[in-house]
């Protein structure tokens, strides 16, 4: 067993049982200090969501904006004399867009953080272990079939993509089962193949159906053209309760950073703790992609983002990773309505394409910092 | 003008535009000996030499009897025009006519060269070459032309008429081939003509999926639109299939909307459900349309069938 250092002492915070006192003070320092930052966090997303709220490829006031906003509050009514289509514009579409938006990036980067952290992989993302590629095939499966997909007024195609990207992990998770362990790089290595015959299987799909390919690749590259309030209902079951789990965690995550081993030694239950938060964060991903398609880059580089500003400790990283995802996505998406107008961008395009720079640019900055 | 003179003219136009395509075909130059005698209307005489629509010099040696269409639309206009004995094989989207979902199937976007090598064809016709299949046919002897590519669809009933055109001479049936054209020009002239004093028509949003893909003016089911003067939604966008912001269809409030995804689930019950659309003119109106998308996108002799409904669609007060 290694020895501890005080840096790794710091990462444990009060969950380490074995602390010293002084170390436990300095954890709980560090944990205090989570609410300035998330008090900015928190600001930085209202602005995001309220410019995504007041800009779009129609020219709305931004005056108008709010008046329609604010009419929706009980007693208020500030919209009467604009025009309907402009009402239905912002709270139909627009709002509801910009929600999802939301709601998909926190849950991305919150489970890039999480598989991270579990993996102790800094090349983790969500889409790690089969949800993105088993996703991709359930969507792509039900748009190339000849049935229709659109059944009553529902679409099959969300159902299709959660069922996909949860088989898909599954699959994978007992592929890489070894008697009751789950060594974690069997179970990277389990994904990546599980991934690949999914990808390739869709790609099979996709060329033997040309004609819906557009259809097929919009989805594939995600975007948030089509949300709607109901979609909320889509997501918020999974996400809310795999949210609070994981938030709870990371305490435990960050002993998870030593290896298994040691954490083991310190009173966790590895494999319980990797079946519970790989299962949460598989759950969350695969709700979020069934509504917005896949979208890369958002799991992967915001968690690192958080780890090059504040640092790795994940009771911080783990809120503030879904705050800062929640406001990255929603500031992609705008640009993906906005930058071709009337046309759309696939808004995967634009978080790799834009994110990628600022990322970079963050790594430069910090360069002696370590991960 | 009487139909038959109608007829005759054009004939003659067509002739003329396949001269000018021979005569192009080593750059602008003086005609080559291949180049066929033209004096005559409806003559066809083999060897002949046409530039297909990449501008590749095409020579057929003899009427063709076993042609295999990569192509949904080449294969309705060959049908059209009497050639469909000579057509042995097809591709898998080719499926009309009826007749055509007989002949042995082709993938045309990923096309297999031995396969299609080994029901050997005489003559290949490819509307999307993939990278090179052209030439790899020709080095197999096998004699191939592409009439308009993905990219290239033709834009306008009359690009379809040349095409016509130009099957019915590499066919030998340039007299059936110069009939569809007229009674096709004599369709579209009749709707023209119903739209006589229209300054500008109903706004237009056409679906193409429920991801909100619509034409743009500059694509071919775009160009039917322009000929019923409608204005459509789309125009300023800046490709021929843009995804449109949904807000941007509420905002331009279509007074018609066309779906050409009726196959996928979509109906004018799906649209009127949609949140944000139920202010929409359209929608209010109840002017909501589906139409088969083959028949609307496809550059063949249907457009005129999809012409015709769209028109119906689009002025119920001017056609009955």
């Amino acid at each position: 067993m290694k020895p501890f250092d005080s840096a790794q002492r710091r990462l444990f915070g009060s969950a380490a049982r074995a602390e010293p006192l002084p170390e436990a003070a300095l954890g709980a320092l560090l944990g205090r200090a989570l609410w300035p930052r998330l008090a900015l966090g928190l600001g930085v997303l209202l602005g995001a969501a309220l410019l995504a709220a007041a800009i779009g490829p129609v020219g709305i006031p931004a005056d108008a904006v709010a008046r329609i906003l604010l009419s929706r509050l009980p007693g208020v009514s500030l919209a009467d004399s604009l025009p309907q289509s402009w009402q239905d514009i912002v709270w139909e579409v627009r709002l509801p867009r910009v929600v999802i938006a939301g709601l998909v990036g926190a849950t991305l980067a919150l489970c890039g953080a999480t598989y991270q952290a579990v993996f102790r992989n800094p090349l983790a993302d969500p889409y790690l272990i089969g949800v993105a590629a088993g996703a991709g095939l359930g969507a792509t499966a039900v748009i190339v079939s000849p049935l229709d997909y659109t059944v009553g007024g529902v679409s099959l195609v969300p159902l299709a993509a959660f069922g996909g990207g949860l088989t898909a992990v599954a699959l994978a998770y007992s592929l890489a089962r070894v008697g009751r362990v789950v060594p974690t790089v069997t179970l990277i290595l389990a994904g990546v193949a599980i991934s690949s015959i999914a990808t390739s299987a869709t790609a099979f799909l996709m060329i033997n159906h040309s004609q819906r390919v557009h259809t097929t690749l919009t989805w594939l590259l995600g975007g948030f053209n089509l949300s709607e309030w109901s979609k909320l209902w889509w997501v918020l079951p999974y996400v809310l309760p795999a949210a609070a789990v994981i938030l709870l965690y990371g305490r435990i995550l960050n002993v998870l950073q030593l290896d298994e081993d040691q954490a083991q030694q310190l009173g966790v239950n590895v494999e319980r703790v990797k079946l519970l938060l790989l299962g949460a964060a598989s759950l969350a991903t695969a709700a979020a992609v069934s509504v917005s398609g896949i979208i890369g880059f958002v799991g992967l580089i915001i968690p690192h983002a958080v780890r090059l500003l504040w640092g790795p400790d994940y009771r911080q990283l783990l809120p503030m990773s879904m705050v800062l995802g929640a406001a990255f996505l929603i500031l992609a998406d705008l640009l993906a309505r906005t930058v071709n107008s009337p046309s759309e961008v696939p808004v995967g395009i634009i978080t790799a394409f834009c994110g990628a720079p600022f990322f970079l640019y963050l790594l430069r900055l910090r360069q002696r910092a370590v991960f | 003008m009487s139909s038959l003179v109608q007829r005759g003219l054009l004939l003659l136009a067509l002739v003329g535009v396949l001269a000018a395509a021979v005569a192009c075909e080593d750059g602008g130059g003086e005609p080559t000996p291949h180049a066929p005698p033209m004096g005559s209307a409806a003559e066809v005489s083999y060897p002949l030499t046409i530039v297909d629509t990449v501008g590749r010099e095409v020579t057929i040696g003899a009427q063709p009897q076993r042609i295999a269409s990569l192509s949904p639309a080449a294969t309705e206009i060959l049908f059209a025009i009497g050639a469909g004995d000579q057509v042995i094989a097809v591709d898998m989207f080719s499926n009309y006519p009826e007749e055509a979902t007989t002949r042995q199937q082709l993938d045309a976007y990923e096309p297999n060269l031995e396969a299609i090598a080994g029901i050997g064809p005489d003559l290949v016709l490819l509307f999307y070459d993939p990278g090179e299949l052209a030439d790899s046919l020709e080095r197999l002897g096998i004699t191939t032309a592409v009439l308009g590519s993905v990219e290239e669809t033709p834009e306008s009933v009359e690009a379809v008429f040349d095409q016509i055109g130009l099957l019915g001479f590499m066919t030998d049936h340039l007299q059936e081939a110069g009939d569809l054209v007229a009674e096709m020009q004599d369709r579209v002239d009749a709707v023209e003509e119903a739209l006589a004093g229209v300054e500008q028509g109903p706004r237009i949003f056409h679906e193409v999926d429920a991801t909100l893909y619509t034409a743009a003016p500059d694509s071919f089911v775009g160009g039917l639109y322009k000929i019923l003067k409608a204005q459509n939604i789309a125009a300023g966008a800046d490709q021929p299939f843009p995804q449109l912001s949904q807000e941007v269809i509420i905002e331009r409030d279509p007074e018609v909307i066309i779906l050409a995804d009726g196959a996928y689930g979509e109906s004018p019950d799906t649209v009127k459900a949609r949140p944000g659309w139920g202010n929409i003119s359209a929608v209010r109106s109840d002017r909501i349309f589906v139409i088969d998308p083959d028949m609307v996108s496809r550059p063949g002799p249907r457009c005129v069938d999809a012409l015709e409904a769209l028109a119906e669609y689009l002025y119920p007060e001017r056609l009955e």
